[in-house]
Parts: structure tokens; C-alpha cells; sequence
């Protein structure tokens, strides 16, 4: 039941990876080159029709899902290494150690995503970096969190205990021992921490402080659509429909990854 | 006593996040472009008013001095004049947290009135789990941009009898609120239907199952009170979820709120709002979340118990 | 004399998708009125099935796929949703492994008690009946305040609140301490014994159990392999598997003797079994063991289900 949910979310999540490669290499032409007149509907030449300036919204669209997974992508991977650092030290030395990055994390749950992201947007000034930045701090906290609690579990199997006894030196105990351990954790939490990037990208780029046009993000493209929605609704539908495509493909995947690293048998009576 | 102990430790695990919360964003005005005394004032400050404010502020003295002196003026409510309205921004943000107030705690309302039954409801019905996963997911994965957009779209568009932007009375937050709680009403009912399916294969349910009772005396009894305890963790966490998405809803529906006029902020670099705005979103989110801790530690007497295993 | 209760042919399968197993294989158990009965067999054996069986608590995974239970008269497997509740409420009690997780963490002893007893009922009295010490204070206590063996004579008293014709126990003292096992033992069959209610008590520890009830009947395979008073079960076992269980045993064993332990594994069924599902393990095993399921030998006081049992006794 739940495994054909999950391989069509992974099939959606490898089709928007193609795509994304394939605008790289402009496979359906140029996102900036105009082909067109303004606002045109869909028709040849530019299948998904025009938008503001009669740039085709196909190659636009491909673009944007590029932008945005890249972004996300390399933000996520910052989370995700920064975490696996902070919870591990964390989780296995406690202590005052542990206060302190547990304070930081919590300094920073408290913060509305889209508020911090407003916060640092406003900092950085607005752009790529600090959609970035905005995604990283947004999705450290979880993480690191989840992180710190697996690494705590792990940290007091007698395998850990006896590799101490041994006398191995802390780099390997954390990287050998640790690091595997809790290597489940953050691969589900990768995967919903880059549905949050995406959202987190789109909204802050819809708010005007994330990616920058003339180049081309889902969020941007969104807020480009909303202006435009009564003349031209296909300059929305378009990076829309992907936008919660993608963000539902990864979760639904998330979920599936969770059920198989962390499984829970729910047999009830009632 | 007990419940007095651990709640005292709560809060002043509460005020320390609050002090740190203080501490970075007084990091971050002082890392935005202008500097402290433009933040404060506003680029076109006279050499007088900076010099003024140098004093006030101890900018001459060290960063700590500084940090305290901003402090100060935070506790005491003053967090600098608006650039733009030349006002005080606590008056700004005060006018308009009626709007802001109130579209979220509709949203919150409508969450947990729709959100919860249907998690139970779900939960307890377990068949079809992957239909169930595939709505809440959509829920999740909608955006308030685009839904807001799109509704936004077709009640200005084909007048469907609810204004769609800007802020006349209460009946101009009916769509924002339905838009606002969207997402909140799909990981409520996600919470409260993994937490439901959490307490169900609890032995203390078998037991009751085998005392003979039925399921909704069950449910009611036994079930309710003990899902409760993450569901009420949850709301905490959905307020400021909704504080955050109120300031795109906001936006999108033209609403005068402190979202929007945040948001506007950042766009004029009027970063004496920016800072008030995000200070104020994270001390709701500190405060309720230590409310709720009250209130969780009044369902679940185990808490600050260290209990023999078994959840903490 | 009509049983109270009758478990005939009983299968119950689990299907978890991918893997199929057979908990019970055509279990066979009666039990009178008064009677107390101690199941035993290792975990696997099928007993802790066949206790959830006769309240029909099995999980929606688990399908029955032959025989029936009859309680007090009803097929417990026919009944209305609203029939079996009923059964449950007026004629069963169950007590299970962990007696803390089977209180509810968030309510007061006193008011989970109330709350079966509904207004007739006076808690402090059923908690007086369990040889709570203090029932008052335990009655405003939370489970996660009480002691494992407070718990287990609390669950006890839930219980036995209405007085059913039938307790289940499932190893409700394995959690518990040697010397607190003893005293909830004492508990649960004397209120048993004064109430009037059958016992039907599961267990792994053949020795404990032979001791407090009047019968045992011994489980391997997901079926009852041998079933008689308590004393020569223990005594002069008519089936290999309970002479290598007793044997097995360390307070049956005079000083001096050897332990011996049951060789190999207890078997996992996928199916019905084709033989005796002890044969691999038994040192009496011939041809047909492996090939015909065995029938129903009745040896001197006990009923056994082995192709050799008769020969075997005598043998001896």
C-alpha cells in the first residue's frame, strides 16, 4: 500500500533531477531569450506559453527547478554536516558542551522559519545567499535535535563503552562508532529538510529577498505568476503544479524512509 | 510542588533561550547594513540625534555596554523610532496587532477544531493509510503563496462574496484564516493521529479492550487525555508556525498586520521594525511554549518525575 | 457438567505481509468451573495466543482459521461486537505481563478503579481485597508511584471487579521480584479462590506453576501436548517434550543432578504442521512422527498428543 506511494514519489523526485540537469545544458532553449510576444498561452515555441517579457516559461520553469534544488540541496547539506557535528559532540559529551549547542539550537527554534529568514535576509541584503543562509539556520535546530538524541542512545551501547576502554582516540569513536549509528536519522531528516528548503526558498523569494531576477527559482516564478494571474494563469500553474509536486514527492519519500529506519508496528485492538 | 519544581525550571530554561534570542538578533541589527545608530534612526539622522544616541547607547564603550543599553531599552519597550513614520515602532506594531492577533488565532482555532477529530477520526479508522498520507501531505506541501494567491485569484476575480484583500471588519479575515490553516490543520491531524496510533497499542488499551468497554469509551477515557500530551506540545509549536505564515498571508491579502508591515520594512530597510517584529515573534513563541508546558504538566503526572524508563 | 470453557481445533495465523506464522495448530483445552489451570510452554508455543483467543484480543493481523471457543455457553468468535464486550466485561478478567504499562499513565489508581466499578462500586474496597496495604493512599497514587507488585495487585483488582467466571493470567509476575512473586501469586488465587472464578494462568515455569494450580496443560507447536493434574504432569510426564521440560527444570532437579536442557530450537510454524512438531527434538522420534499428526492418547490421568506416549509410559 505505502511502498507504491513511496517509488511515486521517488520516481517524481528523479524526474525533477532530470529536469534539472537538463536545463543546465538549456535542453528546451534558453530561460532568458524572449521568443516570443508577451503573455502568449501555450502554443509552439513555447509549449507552456510566455511570460511578462515573452520569455517561454518552459525553459523558465526548468530553471527554476534547478535553482531551487540546487540551493536547497547545498543548504541542506550544510545543515545536515553541521549538524551531524553538533549532535554527535553533543549527544556523546554532554555536560556543558551539550547546554551550549542545545541552547544555541533552541535560540533558534524560536524564531517562525519565514521570520528568521526575514532576519537574515535583512542582514545579508537580499539574494542567493541569503536564502541560503536562511534555509541552513532554518533547518539546523530539528536536525541537530534528532541528531543529539540518537547519538545520546548510541553513545551508551556497551560496543561504544569498550571502544573507549580500548583506547581509541575520540575522532575515531565519533566517526566510527557514532557517526553510522545515527546516519538514519539524518538521512530521513535530509529529505524533509529539503522540502523546508524549498518552501523556505519560495517564500522568501516570493517576499522579494531571496532570488534575485532575471534568474529564474520556483519562488520567483511563483510571485512573477500571482502578478499576472488574471491575464496569464499559465505563468503560475506551471512553476505552482512543480512546486508541490516536488515538495510532496520528498516528503512522501521522507515518510517512507522513516518507516524503514525507524519502524513502528502499530497492531491495536479498537 | 513537583509540578511548581519542574515549571520553575522550565522557565528559567525559557528566559535564558529569551536571552539568547536578545543576543542574536542585537548581533545581527548591529551586522546590518548602516550599522546601529541608522538602524535606530534611520539613515537621514542628524549628526546631533547620532551623537545623542551614541551617548544613550554607550556606542563608544564596549560591545557588552552596548548589548546591556539596547537591553534596557528593549525592556522597557523602546526599541527605536520607525524611519518611514518617524513614530515609535512599539505604537506601530501595537495598531496593528489586532489584525495579526486575531488572523491567527482564528487559524489556531480552526486548526485544532478541524485538525484534531479528523486525526482521531483517521486514526482509528487506520484503513486506506496511504490516501490518508497523500492528503495531509498535499496539505503540508501547498504552500500559503500559492494557495493564497489562488484564492486571492478567484474571489476578486469572480466575486464569490468574501473580500479577498485589504482589512474592512472581522469577515475580511474569513479567507486569510481558512488560507492560514491549511497547513496547520493537516500536521494536526498528522500529530494527533500518530500520537492517537501511539497510545492505541498501549497495553493499558489492550487492557481496557479486555475489560469489555467500547471503543469510543475508550477513546474518551483512556485515549484523549493521553494523545493530548504531544498534541498540545504541537500547538505551541503551530502558533508560531502561524506567526511566520501569517506574515505571508498577510501580504498576499493586503492585510495591515505586523507580518505585512514587516515584510514592507525589510523591502524599505526600516530595520528598527525588523528587529521589534522578529523580537516579538520569538518571545510569543518562548512564552506559549512555556505555557504549554503548564498545561502539559498538568495532563501527564509523570513529568518531572525521574520515572524507571518508560518516556521521560 | 458443561465446561466453562472450551477451545476446540484452534488455528490462528499472523500475516504480516511478507511472513506467515502459525501461532496455534488445532489447540485443544477445556476448563470447569473453579478449576485453575496453568498453561506452560515456551515463548512461541502459542499459549499467550491462546489466552488472547478466548476474550477474541487478537490483533488484526492475526486470522483464525479453524475451531472455535466457547465461553459459558457462547461462541466467542459469533458473537456481535456488542456481545463480545459484554462477555468481556461480565465473564472474563485479564492480567498481563507488565502491570504499570497496563494502568493508565495519566489517571489516579482510585479513578481508574471507579471508572469499571462505574457508581455502584467502593474502590478502597476492591483495593482492600487485593491486600493492599493502605488503600487509601494507593488509591490516589499514579501507576508510575506504584511499586511493580502494587501495580500487578491494582490490575488485579481491576480485574476481579466484576467478578468474572474466568481470570486470564498472562506470566503476570515475570516482571516482578522472586519474593513479590510469590505474595501476588497468593493474592490472585485466593481472591481467585474466594470469588469463585477459574484460573487460567500462562507461564513458561512448569514447576511454579504445578505448585498453585490443579492442572496443567503443556503447549509446543501452537498446540496443548499434554493436559492432567498438576502433580503427574510434573511427575510422570506421558509426553517427551514435558519429561524434558521437567528435566530441564532446576527445582525439580534432587542436589547432586545434572540439568538437562531441551535440545534445539522450538519450532516456528508457516503452516500446519505435518507430524509432531516436537519430532525434531525428540529422542523417542520414529518415521510416522515426521508424517502423521498425532491423535489424542489418554495415559493414565493425562492426555497426551504422542504417537508413542502409551508405549512409552509403560516402557518406564
Amino acid at each position: 500500500m505505502k511502498d507504491w506511494l513511496t517509488r511515486a514519489g521517488m520516481v517524481c523526485l528523479g524526474l525533477i533531477v532530470l529536469v534539472a540537469l537538463a536545463s543546465v545544458v538549456n535542453l528546451a532553449g534558453d530561460p532568458d531569450e524572449i521568443v516570443g510576444p508577451r503573455l502568449a498561452p501555450p502554443g509552439p515555441g513555447y509549449w507552456l506559453g510566455t511570460d511578462n517579457l515573452g520569455r517561454s516559461m518552459l525553459p523558465r520553469i526548468m530553471e527554476g527547478i534547478a535553482t531551487t534544488l540546487l540551493l536547497s540541496s547545498v543548504a541542506v547539506l550544510v545543515t545536515a554536516a553541521l549538524s551531524a557535528v553538533l549532535g554527535i559532540v553533543a549527544g556523546y559529551r554532554g555536560g556543558v558542551v551539550n547546554e551550549l549547542i542545545m541552547r544555541l539550537v533552541e535560540v533558534l527554534y524560536s524564531f517562525p522559519a519565514i521570520v528568521l529568514a526575514i532576519l537574515v535576509a535583512a542582514v545579508f541584503g537580499p539574494g542567493q545567499l541569503a536564502a541560503l543562509a536562511s534555509i541552513v539556520l532554518v533547518t539546523i535546530p530539528l536536525m541537530t535535535r534528532l541528531v543529539r538524541a540518537a547519538a545520546v542512545g548510541v553513545a551508551q551501547r556497551d560496543y561504544v563503552t569498550a571502544a573507549i576502554i580500548s583506547g581509541a582516540r575520540l575522532p575515531r569513536i565519533l566517526g566510527r562508532h557514532l557517526l553510522p549509528n545515527v546516519a538514519g536519522t539524518i538521512a530521513v531528516q535530509v529529505t524533509y529538510a529539503l522540502s523546508v528548503g524549498i518552501a523556505v526558498e519560495g517564500g522568501l523569494s516570493f517576499l522579494g529577498f531571496g532570488v534575485q531576477p532575471p534568474q529564474a527559482s520556483l519562488g520567483v516564478l511563483i510571485q512573477q505568476g500571482t502578478t499576472y494571474m488574471t491575464a496569464a494563469p499559465w505563468m503560475i500553474t506551471g512553476p505552482g503544479v512543480v512546486f508541490v509536486v516536488a515538495v510532496l514527492a520528498i516528503n512522501v519519500v521522507g515518510d517512507g524512509l522513516r518507516d524503514r529506519f525507524e519502524p513502528r508496528q502499530a497492531r491495536s485492538l479498537v | 510542588m513537583r509540578l511548581a519544581l519542574w515549571w520553575l525550571g522550565r522557565a528559567v530554561s525559557a528566559a535564558a533561550t529569551l536571552l539568547g534570542v536578545s543576543i542574536l538578533i542585537f548581533a545581527a541589527v548591529r551586522m546590518m547594513p548602516g550599522g546601529f545608530a541608522e538602524t535606530i534612526l534611520g539613515p537621514f539622522a542628524t549628526a546631533d540625534q547620532k551623537a545623542e544616541l551614541a551617548d544613550r547607547y554607550g556606542l563608544d564603550q564596549s560591545v557588552f555596554v552596548q548589548y546591556g543599553h539596547w537591553l534596557a531599552a528593549v525592556a522597557r519597550g523602546d526599541f527605536g523610532v520607525s524611519m518611514i513614520s518617524r513614530e515609535p515602532v512599539v505604537s506601530e506594531l501595537w495598531a496593528r496587532l489586532p489584525v495579526t492577533g486575531q488572523l491567527t488565532l482564528f487559524s489556531v482555532l480552526i486548526a485544532t477544531l478541524v485538525g484534531v477529530p479528523l486525526g482521531v477520526l483517521t486514526a482509528v479508522r487506520a484503513r486506506r493509510a496511504a490516501v490518508g498520507r497523500l492528503l495531509s501531505g498535499l496539505g503540508v506541501s501547498v504552500p500559503e503563496f500559492v494557495l493564497g494567491s489562488l484564492v486571492v485569484f478567484l474571489f476578486s476575480r469572480y466575486a464569490l462574496g468574501l473580500p479577498a484583500g485589504g482589512y474592512d471588519n472581522v469577515r475580511s479575515l474569513v479567507l486569510p484564516s481558512l488560507v492560514l490553516s491549511f497547513f496547520a490543520i493537516s500536521i494536526t491531524a498528522r500529530t494527533t493521529r500518530d500520537a492517537v496510533m501511539g497510545v492505541l497499542v498501549e497495553p493499558y488499551v489492550t487492557a481496557a479492550v479486555a475489560r469489555g468497554e467500547s471503543p469510543w469509551f475508550i477513546i474518551r477515557h483512556h485515549v484523549l487525555r493521553n494523545a493530548a500530551i504531544p498534541v498540545v506540545t504541537l500547538l505551541a509549536t503551530i502558533t508560531a508556525y502561524l506567526l511566520g505564515g501569517a506574515l505571508i498571508v498577510e501580504y498576499v491579502f493586503n492585510l495591515p498586520g505586523i507580518g505585512s508591515y514587516v515584510v514592507q520594512a525589510v523591502g524599505r530597510r526600516d530595520y528598527a521594525v525588523v528587529q521589534a517584529g522578529v523580537l516579538l515573534a520569538a518571545t510569543v513563541f518562548i512564552v506559549l511554549n512555556l505555557l504549554v508546558d503548564l498545561v502539559v504538566g498538568l495532563i501527564d503526572p509523570r513529568l518531572g518525575v525521574t520515572s524507571k524508563g518508560r518516556r521521560a | 457438567m458443561t465446561a466453562l470453557l472450551e477451545v476446540r481445533d484452534l488455528a490462528v495465523e499472523y500475516d504480516s505481509g511478507e511472513r506467515r506464522v502459525r501461532a496455534l495448530d488445532g489447540a485443544d483445552l477445556t476448563v470447569a468451573a473453579g478449576e485453575t489451570i496453568g498453561i506452560v510452554g515456551e515463548s512461541g508455543s502459542g499459549k499467550s495466543t491462546l489466552g488472547s483467543a478466548v476474550g477474541r484480543l487478537l490483533p488484526s493481523t492475526a486470522n483464525r482459521v479453524t475451531g472455535d471457543v466457547w465461553l459459558a455457553g457462547e461462541r466467542v468468535f459469533d458473537l456481535p461486537p456488542a456481545g463480545i464486550r459484554r462477555l468481556r466485561r461480565e465473564r472474563l478478567g485479564f492480567v498481563f505481563q507488565d502491570p504499570i504499562a497496563s494502568l493508565d499513565p495519566t489517571m489516579r489508581v482510585g479513578k481508574q478503579l471507579k471508572l469499571v466499578l462505574g457508581s455502584k462500586g467502593d474502590p478502597l474496597s476492591h483495593l482492600d481485597r487485593v491486600r493492599l496495604a493502605n488503600p487509601g493512599r494507593v488509591a490516589r497514587m499514579y501507576p508510575h508511584q506504584l511499586s511493580g507488585g502494587m501495580a500487578q495487585r491494582v490490575a488485579l483488582a481491576i480485574a476481579m471487579a466484576c467478578q468474572p467466571r474466568l481470570l486470564i493470567a498472562d506470566e503476570p509476575t515475570a516482571a516482578l521480584d522472586a519474593q513479590v512473586r510469590e505474595e501476588v501469586l497468593e493474592v490472585v488465587f485466593s481472591v481467585a479462590a474466594e470469588a469463585g472464578t477459574s484460573i487460567v494462568w500462562l507461564s513458561h515455569d512448569l514447576t511454579a506453576v504445578a505448585r498453585r494450580c490443579s492442572r496443567v496443560a503443556v503447549m509446543y507447536g501452537g498446540r496443548v501436548v499434554e493436559d492432567g493434574p498438576a502433580a503427574d504432569v510434573l511427575g510422570q510426564p506421558a509426553h517427551p517434550y514435558t519429561a524434558a521440560l521437567a528435566r530441564s527444570a532446576p527445582a525439580m532437579a534432587s542436589l547432586g543432578d545434572r540439568l538437562s536442557p531441551v535440545p534445539g530450537r522450538p519450532p516456528v510454524l508457516a503452516e500446519a504442521s505435518h507430524g509432531c512438531a516436537f519430532e525434531p527434538r525428540c529422542p523417542y522420534a520414529e518415521e510416522r512422527c515426521a508424517k502423521e499428526r498425532p491423535e489424542l492418547h489418554v495415559v493414565r490421568t493425562q492426555e497426551a498428543l504422542c504417537h508413542r506416549a502409551t508405549e512409552l509410559v509403560t516402557a518406564s
